[in-house]
């Protein structure tokens, strides 16, 4: 019981410690370009009292904002997330009266400084916890005058000495699982601070993205609905209708020509097997009922398997998304292997899924002719469109001659 | 009777000239799209078009519009528009110009014959023939002409009737009272609708454009 309970406590400390490592480590590169950016900024704004750096002033600003719209987008990564406020300006007179540039400015001194210290510490403390733990096993092996502890405070040349340095190694040990969660929670809090919009933001642009990407989502689903009422309308219905016009034409024959209504029978069956058949591939088309029987990875390798073209799957999903995104990644490969299929004279595709952050990914590779166009009426828009009201991406590389590469990038929306 | 039929899907298209051929009607000519059916019109001089209101390119309302300019160019042409579903503009469209030798029905009343047949005969007559349902919804709305709402349940029935294109035995027989209840009805919808005796017009027809006329001005 209590050998169980400790196992539990060992892993959390092991999982939580690896984790703000892995935030202090990338904290630390946006460190170290933000103090390369700061370098610039200072040197700029220097020559810039003599004129001379005015030119590059503009260039130095956007430098500002794309670093910190990379510890926005890490940050975001890691845990809330930490939304842009919108363009920034990159003239001088703008920016200097624009709170947020001046927020930035602000964050990016204190993250090249000591945001940067600490990124240093975080590798420094598991590097002498190693070294000092381990000291026994080589301090031998080193010219005598080199065999210091990790600070190199002192010259070790006894066994007591040794053992004080080993003591020192689990020392640096229970500093790194003791301080390096607050160490990332401290180098993250100056830019959640900071990198956030300000309550003067105007978050209108923001909002608009939205609606405009919410619009294409019902758009889409309109386009679906419409769709579907048009399979049901213009397919099923008249399918049925026609079963019930050969069935009344046969009711009519029968007591003036049986044979003859035996044939029509016969026809009205037939248009009604059509109707069940034309109904089967509709409420296919809503939610593939294969995907909530086996989930993404069994439905596409389903999709691989009745594939024309040889194809090679690879789906790395440890978790589910949302069902729209799910039949939206399905509808996708299933169009795409089609044009594949179609258009390409490929001999071989590929097909990858994976999902990282909650991201969805396809990349469907093809090597076939190429020269894939949206404007060609090749199905593309009709991918995009489902793409984008999700709010994912879609990239399509297409060069004459091959080969193709679709690459999806999805929400996982759950 | 000659008949030219107009509908996209090839099955029912066939399925419908096979109906009407068996009951020994003159189907001259079929078509899949506004286009041939119009060039069938100009070539056969038919008496009835049957006409599918969705036809391509968008399948929207392709076929009212084809029958609308299939009038136009043959004044006296019945038609009889086949629909998917109701849907209350196609019905004012189809009847703004007129509801002689008009005919507007969903699909699937085909499978009964005889009564199909009977709106067809009826609609190559000069008359009426509109779907049960176009009148129910119809009679579900609340209708801008106040005067409709003084109509008894009774001559809503019987105006409902009327609206679907039965004569008055018809409307006698349907609703299980006698030929003159009928009369005596329609008598007091044509007084509560404001249509003097010596009207001109085809009252009958007036009394359902009413309807359809309300519900238009209100869109």
């Amino acid at each position: 019981m209590e050998a169980t309970k400790i196992r539990r406590l060992a892993g959390e400390a092991r999982r939580s410690t690896l984790r703000a490592l892995r935030d202090l480590l990338g904290g630390f590169g946006t460190a170290a370009l933000a103090l390369g950016v700061l370098l610039w900024l200072v040197v700029v704004a220097a020559t810039s009292l003599i004129g001379i750096g005015l030119p590059l002033l503009p260039s130095a600003l956007r430098a500002l904002h794309a670093v910190a719209d990379l510890e926005r987008a890490r940050l975001s990564r890691r845990g809330e997330q930490v939304l842009s406020p919108g363009p920034l300006p990159d003239r001088w007179r703008a920016a200097r009266a624009d709170p947020a540039t001046r927020r930035e400015l602000s964050w990016l001194a204190g993250h090249a400084t000591g945001g940067l210290l600490l990124g240093a510490l975080a590798i420094q403390l598991p590097v002498w916890a190693v070294r000092d733990g381990t000291f026994a096993l080589w301090w031998r092996l080193i010219p005598a005058d080199q065999a210091t502890p990790g600070l190199g405070l002192w010259t070790v040349d006894d066994w007591p000495g040794v053992a004080t340095v080993t003591l020192m190694g689990l020392c640096w040990a229970v500093l790194t699982v003791g301080l390096t969660p607050a160490m990332a929670r401290l180098q993250a809090a100056r830019g959640r601070r900071l990198l956030a919009p300000g309550p003067e933001t105007d978050l209108s642009l923001r909002i608009a993205e939205l609606t405009a990407t919410r619009a294409a989502a019902l758009d889409a689903h309109a386009t679906e609905l419409r769709r579907i009422e048009r399979s049901l309308h213009d397919g099923t219905q008249n399918r049925l209708v026609a079963t019930t016009v050969l069935l009344g034409a046969a009711r009519r024959m029968l007591t003036r020509d049986p044979a003859e209504a035996e044939v029509l029978l016969e026809r009205a069956q037939s248009s009604a097997e059509q109707a069940l058949a034309e109904l089967r591939a509709v409420a296919r088309g809503i939610l593939p009922p294969v995907l909530a029987d086996r989930g993404l990875a069994g439905a596409l390798s389903g999709l691989a398997a009745t594939c024309a073209v040889p194809c090679r799957m690879e789906v790395d999903m440890p978790g589910r998304c949302a069902a729209s995104v799910e039949s939206t990644a399905y509808f996708v490969v299933a169009e795409a292997l089609t044009n594949i299929a179609k258009h390409s004279a490929a001999t071989h595709a590929g097909v990858e899924v994976r999902s990282r952050d909650a991201r969805l990914r396809l990349r469907i590779t093809d090597d076939g002719v190429g020269g894939a166009d949206e404007a060609g009426g090749s199905g593309l828009i009709g991918i995009r469109r489902r793409i984008e009201a999700l709010d994912g991406g879609l990239t399509v590389t297409s060069p004459p001659g091959g080969p193709t590469t679709l690459e999806v990038e999805l929400p996982c929306g759950s | 009777m000659r008949i030219v039929i107009a509908e996209d899907d090839a099955l029912l298209r066939e399925g419908l000239a096979l109906l009407l051929r068996a009951e020994g009607l003159d189907v001259v000519a079929t078509a899949g799209d506004p286009d041939g059916f119009l060039a069938a019109v100009d070539e056969h001089a038919p008496d009835v078009a049957i006409v599918d209101v969705r036809m391509p390119p968008t399948h929207s309302d392709e076929g009212i519009v084809a029958a609308v300019e299939a009038r136009r160019r043959r004044p006296g042409l019945a038609v009889l528009v086949l629909s998917a579903y109701v849907e209350q503009m196609f019905a004012t469209e189809l009847l703004a110009g007129g509801a002689r030798g008009l005919g507007y029905l969903l699909k699937e009343r085909v499978g009964r014959v005889e009564e199909f047949l009977a709106a067809l005969h009826r609609v190559a007559g000069g008359g009426t023939a509109v779907d049960p349902e176009v009148v129910a919804q119809l009679f579900a709305r609340t209708s801008p002409d106040a005067r409709l709402d003084r109509l008894s349940p009774r001559e809503r029935d019987v105006l409902a009737l009327m609206a679907e294109g039965l004569g008055n035995v018809a409307i006698a027989e349907r609703l299980f009272v006698s030929e003159g209840a009928v009369h005596k009805h329609i008598r007091s919808i044509f007084n509560k609708l404001d249509m003097a005796p010596d009207d001109r017009s085809d009252r009958r027809v007036a009394a359902v454009l009413r309807y359809l006329d309300g519900r238009e001005r209100a869109s």
